[in-house]
């Protein structure tokens, strides 16, 4: 604020100056002829000039004279002469400068008058004069003594525009001072009215802001000024520090709760994420048609939310999403199935090798099943998998996890059409092979993701193997009931998964599943339960267990659990200080970042990047002498203090860094030799774990901040455009496990989003000499091109296959991307961010956040035991349609114009919000950073952002032609 | 590709990687899109851009996040540099590049990009050479028609020169600001608020124009009989603000060699661009920018192009931004329609000549730092009724200065300057009847 302010300031003064410097000849100049000079000024006037300034001149010694009659008149000249001055934007108004020398002598005469209706007016006066001196906030002192009565808007805009100015100021000292500030306030609420017609709606959401009283001004604004204000709300808000935010928009809810704007009331209901305030969206209308496009906005959620009204629950369970994708794909004509050969376009692939034998064949075929299940997702047919002649066969191709991921994809194909969908896994559900049930298994969650049956089948039909002996069939059992349930808090749910997490006699794989699935069932709820649960299971683990890979995903799922949950994470932080293994250091980070995730906090970013430079050794010294476990965590706290001082805090620790560099210095000088201490240091015995395994963790760690970094960014444009040079850095300066998620980070940041900047990037990155940091750059690549067929990448990838074709496990890599390129044929989207980027769906940010975990150590997952993990991408496929509806719900073609999304926030004017537009009918694609609007007014929509369904009513006062 | 990234950690990890197989051949990855990218390197480190222009809490507040990622950034490389300083290995790396580069250097003109890593070179003597390009250069630089350095004895290119401009623009900005400011000129108020207005206040405060939602004026364009201040105002206006400045006079665009004017005019503008904000000054407009007609000498028709040039460089396709122009004529009528029509040039200011009390202002500024006699009365000097520009004002002080010098006196008295004020009238009247011959 005070910025803007100041720029005010300076640019008034400078106009004072600009403009008596030509009028006014230098004394300096005149120097010689110091006897001419007062004559010479006074030629300077032009005659109209002079006369004004005599007439003022004379008003004021009226003043100053005892003749109390003469007063008002003169007052009344005064005013007049001000307000009715015209003046260029350049220069100070003419009666403002010639009553300046005076002002002194106006004041003393205020003074000495007695109270009245003279005084009062005389104030009001000196509050304007008091703008063009400098200094004092007279301005605001005159205007209080003054009152508010007489109508002070005759002023103009620049005398409002002052007293805000001066407000903000005196509002400042008056709270250091702790002094009262009502009088600000009321004053403040009046200027606010004047703002809001004059087109300054900016202005008086600011000045409101000033005063911490933003919440007042949803009394003022009115239906001409509340749509401005509100947007404005909503844009400050991601930008504004903790409390002031939520009030922003909370205000900007009720604003247009007020105006009955119910779609945007509820995306600000879910964004700050309170459902008794979603409830009383719905409660706010009668109309059933606006609650059916309520519930649709909540589907898209990928939220529960539980509906007495059956229609309204069907609508929130998405269940005729298959059915209206199907229609999609219908008039866009894509119905027909690709295969993935036409996705490779081998022969584009100028590949100087000929066409050579692809290594490890087994893992190309699963690649092809994956490309396959990706490019037809949803489309319910495809090439290979189910109308091969010999059905089965393309299945056999593969081995163990790969069957069962062969099996798993055609839920892929039938996604959200659970009926259909079951019907095909059915076959499989009885097959002898224990892999290929473990996959139909996996199937029937991949189907049921996004929406809600009544019927429950998966519950009905993946609940019974939770207690299989089989490794293959549970694992796929709670991966399924995690992928078929994410976002739908049901305590049966929590019931059957609980007692697996805790038991600490089963395998280490299978309780962390059953904690990553109920993580992403109990996404944000931060359930006191499940919470508990865990951290007693990571409590009751040995340490050997804990340093399993599969750890983290146990880890992941509390961390889930606190998505968006910013406020109720330190209590659970100082418990996880309880916990003596180097994963407490990842848990804290975990549940850290999940829960500001989308909140583009500037000060969490900074921890994570103090975090990402201290070195993983550094804690040598302080373990030399022999402290106790307490320590463990200390590099993460260390961490924070050698950094430079946090953002607005002075340069005061420059000591502790001095002694924080030779111990660093120390550090590297040590790092050759390693390998031996760590031979020391596990002999020196009463350490509960192995110091390697304890720099190995901390190493890794640095790669959840990195994510950290992309997921508190993300949803807040500035940030998500300034961590790309964080990412630069990163990958710069950093070690191995930093580097390997760098490009996972950056896909996150961008997904489904091709802009050049980023996949060129990532496209370096792919050649890079460590090959999982450049396989995770392919899939990135891949995620960042997700469902958008954006042939500059394709081409990218193209090369890239023919740069790997001799390695198995990156050209693996690059098929998958392919696939991910070329999602649901360019019909599909993995971005959390939907309705115009406001709303981060957290089922999503979960699927996504699951597997850059499980791609953090590539080798040890996808690229091995477990491809089966990338099927928790499903939880972020949505289809990227603007489908209209009528009123009963059947789709129908109107004519939309689609276009480049303009920021219209706080410009002047009504510009149009979007830009080189092409018209369609309707359904159509949207791809990120476009926006859609319909041609005519022959209907009417119920939301004002047209994305994904929305319902259309017949305008009753639209004539054709 | 991939040199990009030379980081510590990379080099690292090539030692712990040694063991891996490694990829046979590499092929080329074509990272140059066709369409040359405008500045390079420097759209990847590009800051957002930030709307609302408009003075608001907002604009502040994205400013504001912008600055705090700005010194996170800088917090981490610092403490990055701290841990283990690159400065030396820079230095190592820098002197290993130099060793390869050899010296002395042959300056070539690169004539064609055949791929990745060769390219064909023609140097100063004659031959074209098919070349390879180094591996350490730069190659986002490298286009058809860049100049690059080549190594002496294999020709390889081994660098590329960057700046391109020629030096002749770079003349044209000016370094030190003349000395003539606002309270030098006598009168022409009008004149200096709408050049304010137009040109320097969309530099220094593009909100207010935002705030009102319109576009601020692209440039202006003075005009006046001879002598009435139009170029003591661009002086002053060069000296008031705090953008680079290019002055050209419109006569410099004319060249000798065909394409020359139009380059030179093209370079002026991309100057101008790189230095935003920025004003461009062109005097004595009228030199290119007459009235278009069939021509048939080949002289003619390069001024024409000239202004063609001229034309496109205002109000072309490409956005100017913080580009402002000042054209000065006394021959208005004379410049071609598509030269001043608004939108290239939004506002015409004309200068006229001095009214008394403005001819009095001027006079008082020209006489102040001389020494004059007690007899002299400055309003006899000046009357209502004589047609003075502020040239021939200058012209009187000047003359009765030289009149008083003749006589040996240290002071000038009145009666210098009505004698020196008759001469200057007959000078001007013998200008005006030569016009009536023509």
């Amino acid at each position: 604020m005070e910025t803007r302010w100041s720029v005010r300031l300076s640019q008034m003064t400078t106009t004072n100056e600009t403009t008596t410097k030509p009028v006014v000849p230098k004394d300096s100049k005149d120097a010689t002829k110091k006897t001419k000079k007062t004559k010479n000024e006074v030629e300077e006037l032009s005659e109209e000039d002079q006369k004004l300034k005599e007439e003022l001149e004379l008003l004021v010694d009226i003043l100053g004279e005892s003749n109390e009659k003469l007063y008002p008149d003169a007052l009344e000249r005064l005013k007049n002469a001000i307000r009715t001055s015209t003046s260029s934007m350049t220069a100070v108004p003419k009666p403002l400068k010639f009553l300046r020398p005076h002002y002194d002598r106006i004041m003393s005469i205020y003074d000495k008058w007695p109270k009245g209706a003279n005084k009062v007016n005389l104030a009001a006066i000196l509050s304007v004069l008091g703008m063009a001196v400098d200094g004092a906030n007279d301005t605001l002192k005159y205007r209080l003594l003054a009152g508010r009565d007489d109508d002070f808007g005759q002023w103009g805009h620049e005398y409002m525009r002052h007293l805000a100015l001066e407000i903000g100021e005196e509002f400042h000292s008056r709270i250091d001072e702790n002094k009262n500030t009502k009088d600000l306030l009321d004053l403040s609420l009046e200027i606010v009215p004047f703002f809001l017609k004059h087109n300054a709606e900016a202005d008086a959401c600011d000045l409101l802001l000033e005063v911490e009283n933003i919440d007042k001004i949803v009394e003022y604004v009115d239906e001409n000024t509340f749509a401005r204000v509100g947007r404005y709300l909503v844009s400050c808000a991601p930008l504004l520090s903790p409390p002031d935010d939520e009030v922003c928009l909370s205000t900007a809810y009720n604003i247009y709760l007020q105006n009955n704007k119910l779609p945007d009331a509820l995306a600000l209901a879910i964004r700050l994420d309170d459902e008794r305030m979603v409830r009383a969206v719905f409660d706010a209308t009668d109309d059933q048609l606006v609650r059916k496009q309520l519930g649709l906005l909540v589907g898209r959620q990928r939220q529960w939310f539980s509906s007495e009204d059956s229609e309204i629950q069907e609508v929130v369970s998405n269940t005729k999403l298959n059915e209206y994708f199907s229609y999609l794909a219908k008039e866009l004509n894509l119905e027909e199935p690709k295969h993935p050969q036409d996705i490779y376009k081998s022969y584009l692939e100028n590949s100087l090798l000929g066409a050579a034998s692809t290594p490890d064949p087994m893992k190309q075929n699963l690649a092809s099943v994956f490309v396959n299940g990706f490019v037809n997702c949803a489309y319910g047919k495809d090439e290979i998998i189910e109308t091969d002649p010999e059905n089965k066969s393309r299945i056999y191709h593969t081995k163990n996890a790969g069957m069962t991921c062969s099996v798993a994809s055609l839920g892929l194909l039938h996604m959200w059409d659970v009926v259909e969908g079951l019907g095909v896994l059915d076959n499989y559900l009885y097959s002898p092979e224990e892999c290929i049930k473990a996959g139909a298994l996996l199937g029937v969650g991949v189907v049921s993701a996004g929406v809600h049956d009544e019927t429950d089948p998966a519950l009905a039909l993946l609940g019974e193997y939770l207690e299989n002996q089989s490794n293959p069939l549970r694992t796929s059992a709670i991966i399924g009931l995690g992928l078929a349930y994410a976002g739908s808090p049901r305590a049966e749910l929590s019931d059957l998964l609980l007692p697996l997490v805790v038991d600490s006699d089963l395998s280490m794989e299978i309780s962390s599943l059953a904690a990553l699935s109920l993580g992403l069932i109990f996404v944000g709820t931060a359930n006191g339960d499940i919470t508990t649960s865990i951290m007693q299971a990571l409590l009751e683990r040995s340490s050997a267990e804990l340093s399993d890979k599969w750890a983290r995903f146990m880890v992941l799922g509390l961390g889930l659990l606190y998505v968006g949950k910013a406020d109720e994470i330190e209590e659970i932080i100082e418990t996880i200080k309880v916990i003596e293994h180097p994963i407490a250091l990842m848990l804290e980070v975990l549940v850290t970042i999940c829960s500001y995730c989308g909140s583009g906090n500037v000060l969490q970013i900074q921890k994570l990047l103090r975090e990402c430079s201290t070195r993983p050794y550094e804690d040598e010294d302080e373990d030399d002498e022999d402290e106790d476990e307490e320590v463990d965590i200390a590099p993460h706290e260390a961490g924070i203090a050698p950094g430079a001082p946090a953002i607005g805090s002075d340069e005061s620790e420059s000591g502790a860094e001095d002694a924080n560099d030779t111990e660093m210095q120390d550090a590297s000088e040590a790092n050759e030799s390693v390998n031996t201490e760590i031979e020391t240091e596990t002999s020196s015995g009463d350490k509960h774990f192995n110091k390697a395994e304890d720099r190995q963790e901390a190493a890794n760690v640095k790669a959840f901040c990195v994510l950290g970094v992309a997921l508190i960014a993300m949803g807040e444009e500035i940030g998500s455009e300034m961590v790309m040079r964080h990412f630069g850095h990163l990958m710069h300066y950093g070690d191995a496990p930093i580097r390997r998620a760098v490009p996972l980070a950056m896909g996150l940041v961008s997904a489904s989003n091709p802009e050049m900047k980023v996949y060129e990037t990532l496209s370096r990155y792919s050649h890079d000499a460590d090959l999982e940091v450049a396989s995770n750059a392919v899939f990135a690549m891949g995620l960042v091109g997700s469902g958008t067929n954006n042939a500059r990448i394709a081409q990218l990838l193209r090369q890239l296959a023919v740069y790997y074709s001799r390695d198995p496990d990156s050209l693996f890599m690059v098929r998958i991307a392919q696939g991910l390129l070329h999602l649901g044929k360019g019909t599909l989207t993995l971005n959390p961010l939907n309705n115009e980027r406001l709303n981060l769906s957290r089922v999503a940010l979960g699927g996504l956040l699951t597997v850059a975990v499980a791609l953090l150590t590539p080798k040890s997952f996808i690229l091995s035991q477990s491809p089966q993990m990338l099927y928790f991408m499903t939880l972020a496929i949505q289809p990227r349609m603007l489908v209209t509806v009528d009123e009963n719900l059947e789709p129908i073609k109107v004519n939309v114009r689609v276009g480049q999304a303009v920021d219209v926030v706080g410009q002047v004017g009504n510009r149009k919000t979007i830009t080189g537009w092409v018209t369609h009918t309707t359904p159509v694609l949207l791809a990120i950073g476009e926006r859609a609007e319909l041609e005519d007014d022959e209907y009417l929509p119920l939301t004002s952002t047209l994305e994904g369904i929305v319902i259309l009513k017949k305008n009753p006062d639209f004539e054709a032609n | 590709m991939g040199q990009g990234q030379s980081g510590i950690g990379d080099r690292k990890n090539k030692g712990k990687k040694n063991e891996k197989p490694k990829p046979k051949y590499e092929p080329p990855v074509h990272t140059r899109s066709l369409r040359k990218k405008k500045k390079g390197p420097d759209s990847a480190q590009k800051l957002p851009s930030v709307y609302p222009a408009t003075r608001c809490r907002l604009k502040l507040l994205k400013l504001e996040r912008i600055k705090d990622h700005l010194l996170l950034e800088e917090e981490f490389v610092q403490n990055q540099e701290r841990l283990r300083p690159t400065e030396d290995k820079i230095a190592d790396e820098r002197q290993k590049v130099d060793e390869m580069r050899g010296s002395p250097m042959t300056v070539g003109t690169l004539e064609e990009l055949v791929d990745d890593d060769h390219a064909i070179v023609s140097t100063s003597t004659g031959p074209e050479y098919y070349v390879s390009i180094r591996s350490f250069v730069d190659k986002d630089p490298l286009e058809p028609g860049c100049t690059v350095l080549l190594h002496q004895k294999s020709v390889s290119v081994v660098g590329t020169l960057q700046d391109d401009a020629d030096p002749m623009v770079s003349v044209m900005k000016i370094d030190k600001a003349p000395t003539e400011s606002y309270s030098d000129i006598g009168g022409l108020e009008q004149q200096i608020q709408e050049i304010k207005e137009a040109v320097e206040l969309p530099l220094t405060h593009p909100e207010l124009y935002e705030e009102m939602g319109i576009k601020p004026p692209k440039g202006v364009i003075l005009y006046g009989a001879p002598g009435t201040g139009k170029t003591l105002l661009a002086k002053a206006v060069a000296n008031q603000t705090s953008a680079s400045f290019l002055r050209i006079v419109g006569s410099e665009l004319i060249q000798k060699y065909l394409g020359d004017g139009p380059r030179l005019c093209r370079q002026i503008f991309q100057i101008a661009g790189e230095n935003a904000p920025s004003i461009v000054f062109i005097d004595e407009i009228d030199a290119i920018g007459s009235k278009r007609y069939e021509s048939t000498s080949g002289g003619e028709r390069e001024i024409q192009r000239t202004m063609l040039e001229l034309l496109n460089q205002l109000d072309g396709f490409d956005d100017r931004g913080d580009v402002k122009v000042i054209m000065a004529t006394n021959k208005m009528e004379s410049l071609d329609p598509a030269l001043i029509r608004p939108g290239r040039i939004d506002r015409k200011i004309l200068f006229e000549n001095p009214d008394s009390v403005t001819k009095r202002k001027i006079l008082s500024i020209h006489t102040s730092k001389m020494s004059l006699a007690e007899d002299v009365d400055l309003d006899e000097i000046v009357t209502s009724k004589d047609d003075l520009s502020g040239a021939d004002i200058k012209a009187i002080c000047t003359e009765a200065g030289l009149l008083a010098l003749r006589e040996r006196r240290m002071k000038v008295t009145a009666q210098d300057f009505s004698s020196a004020k008759e001469r200057v009238m007959k000078n001007k009247i013998e200008e005006n009847l030569e016009g009536l011959y023509l």
